[in-house]
């Protein structure tokens, strides 16, 4: 009876958790990013930590949100951490990848490689041909957009996204995204975890979620 | 009602955060735990036992424990893991031969419960001695990439020089 009791306790109150990791460049702001949804998440609604340091390691945490239970796992993102990240691949329901809209040149692969355009995209080419990411929703988060020297979105969605997309290094088809965001001042966060949200569940079938 | 909670946080400003140093015997534990209190390099012995420092660091008041490091009182870290907030786990990174123990220890240690939530700051110590093994190394030694569901930093330092550890201590403050 107990047994019985404990079985419809779990199954009544037990959510289903998706993973999400961010990567990136280091300096990106992919800490900073955290940070605010776990402040904007957080049923106290504590200010969010935003004085970081960058990441030699990796900073996790569960937010609980209506329909989920999401865990985000922020890692480093300096060349020597970067060999780090294939091994959450085959675990993660979503990928985030922000980009410093600030260091990127203009944002066109076409003519331009100053900033750090040219190591975004191979760092991206790289996350994409892993065949453990195939199928999983991307989204790329042009982050710093509270900055006035950053580069448009849309500038970097043409310059840079698609023809990533489109280059022979994407593989597969998958679902995808590009959003801007301030992770300094939480602008367009909320909007960065609808879609994820939303995303992961129409996944399900291929990325099924671990129950909680 | 916020500012109730703001007013209890005044009053209980003071509130202990515990901090474990652990570590094989002669990783640098008790010199790292006096670096941090004063600031000079102390001339140690090997603790049997442990040393207990306040510790305060970017306003926040930690209670330190460096426990013991040789194999046969490792047993009792055990004892001191309840309520702990973060483990500082201190690697001799010229010590080739025992990085496995160390490993060992560091996993068996992490498999406990009371610890479950307690985030972890490894110190790849004595770098500033010849064949120190660099920062990434001590972490595959390690094996950190396959913790999951811990916030986990390594950071190279030397706690004789006093290299790297505001770097360390940065992160536990903003993770904490």
């Amino acid at each position: 009876m107990y047994h019985l009791a404990k079985g419809l306790y779990r199954l009544a109150t037990s959510k289903e958790e998706y993973s999400v990791i961010l990567l990136g460049l280091d300096n990106a702001g992919k800490t900073t990013f955290h940070e605010q949804v776990k402040a904007l998440f957080h049923p106290d609604r504590p200010e969010p930590k935003l004085k970081t340091v960058p990441t030699v390691g990796q900073n996790v945490s569960t937010i609980t949100l209506p329909d989920m239970y999401l865990k985000l796992w922020d890692v480093g993102g300096q060349l020597s951490l970067r060999k780090l990240w294939q091994s959450y691949y085959a675990s993660c329901h979503a990928i985030v990848f922000i980009i410093d809209s600030t260091d990127i040149g203009d944002g066109n692969l076409e003519h331009d490689s100053s900033g750090r355009l040219d190591e975004c995209r191979l760092v991206l080419e790289d996350v994409l041909q892993n065949s453990e990411t195939e199928g999983v929703p991307l989204l790329i988060l042009a982050n710093k957009q509270d900055r006035e020297d950053c580069v448009e979105v849309v500038r970097i969605k043409e310059g840079l996204v698609k023809r990533v997309f489109e280059g022979d290094k994407a593989s597969s088809i998958r679902d995808s995204r590009v959003l801007p965001v301030s992770a300094l001042t939480g602008t367009g966060v909320t909007e960065a975890v609808d879609w994820l949200r939303s995303r992961m569940k129409w996944n399900k079938e291929s990325r099924p979620p671990v129950m909680r | 009602m916020s500012w109730l909670s703001n007013l209890s946080t005044l009053f209980f400003a003071k509130k202990e955060i515990r901090i474990l140093i652990l570590g094989l015997d002669n990783a640098g534990k008790t010199t790292l735990l006096y670096r941090l209190k004063i600031g000079e390099v102390v001339t140690t012995i090997p603790t049997i036992g442990f040393n207990v420092e306040s510790v305060t660091y970017k306003n926040l008041n930690f209670n330190v424990w460096d426990l013991g490091g040789q194999t046969s009182i490792r047993p009792y870290w055990r004892c001191y893991y309840a309520n702990t907030a973060a483990v500082i786990f201190v690697v001799d990174s010229t010590d080739i031969e025992r990085l496995q123990t160390a490993a060992d220890e560091l996993a068996a240690m992490l498999n406990e419960d009371e610890l479950k939530d307690a985030a972890l700051l490894v110190f790849a110590n004595k770098q500033d001695q010849p064949g120190a093994k660099g920062a990434g190394d001590i972490s595959q030694a390690l094996r950190l990439g396959e913790l999951r569901d811990r916030n986990w930093s390594i950071m190279a330092c030397s706690a004789v020089e006093g290299s790297g550890i505001t770097e360390g201590m940065d992160w536990l403050v903003v993770s904490y």
